[in-house]
């Protein structure tokens, strides 16, 4: 594995995290053909330089605009790649969404839930243990904004694997058919 | 009452009832699926997109998409 891909809703703090985790050593690129940009940077994983790009937000791998498409497409040509899936702890059904989609098309992911602080404060609570145990991939809790869990998360980066759909579908007790609606 | 997600009002509030086929996945992502609630937060004028409040999160529409949204209404 040599590359790390920031992915995530819209506004859910992907480019803090981008920031935190690439530290001062940012380059900016643009993407060719598209006025959407992304970023690039490098992260230190297990004393090793990998590369660590922030993907522009989208909702869904179902692109609805361009800069969907392109954070689409950024996704299906890596493919020696750990994802680092952002979601807003605030909103979590809508962000699994989301995740469940990139562990569907093979990639390994983490799960990061940001903004575990004011999710706190608007007394939204996720049991992190039971998510983890019915995706099957690491789950951190963490606040971008003061560092808060991203020892955690880089430390448990490498136990991020592939899971089959249906291992989750199974876990909580539906058949396959069920997600596709 | 049922009416089209379009159709409704200034910080009404309802119950996604139906959403046009073909149209669920492209959606889901933000949210927006059958029995969830919905509240109508803003509307743009001029056939401007409308936002939208689920799941705590406020989301734009377009209100061609927003069409094609049947919500359950209160009264």
């Amino acid at each position: 594995m040599n590359k790390v891909l920031l992915m995530g809703q819209a506004n859910v703090g992907k480019s803090v995290f981008f920031n935190r985790l690439a530290g001062a050593n940012v380059t900016v690129s643009n993407y060719p053909g598209t006025s959407v940009d992304f970023d690039k940077g490098r992260m230190l994983l297990e004393g090793k330089h990998v590369d660590l790009i922030d993907v522009p937000g989208t909702f869904s791998l179902q692109p609805k605009d361009r800069a969907e498409e392109v954070a689409v497409k950024m996704l299906e040509q890596e493919k020696d790649t750990v994802v680092i899936c952002v979601i807003d702890a605030s909103k979590v059904e809508r962000g699994l969404y989301l995740a469940l989609e990139i562990i569907e098309r093979g990639y390994p992911v983490i799960v990061a839930l940001n903004m575990w602080d004011t999710a706190k404060n608007a007394k939204v609570k996720t049991d992190v243990k039971k998510l983890e145990q019915i995706l099957g991939v690491p789950v951190v809790p963490t606040v971008a904004t003061t560092s808060e869990g991203f020892k955690e998360l880089v430390s448990r980066m490498r136990e991020a694997a592939p899971v089959a759909i249906e291992e989750i579908t199974k876990s909580v007790g539906g058949d396959k058919s069920e997600t596709h609606n | 009452m049922e009416k089209k997600l379009s159709e409704m009002k200034y910080e009404e509030e309802g119950i996604v009832k139906e959403i046009r086929e073909g149209l669920k996945d492209k959606i889901a992502g933000m949210g927006i699926r059958e029995g969830r609630g919905i509240k109508m937060m803003t509307k743009q004028p001029i056939k401007g997109p409308a936002v939208v409040a689920v799941d705590r999160a406020n989301t734009s529409i377009g209100l061609g998409l927003a069409d094609k949204i049947i919500v359950e209404v209160g009264k």
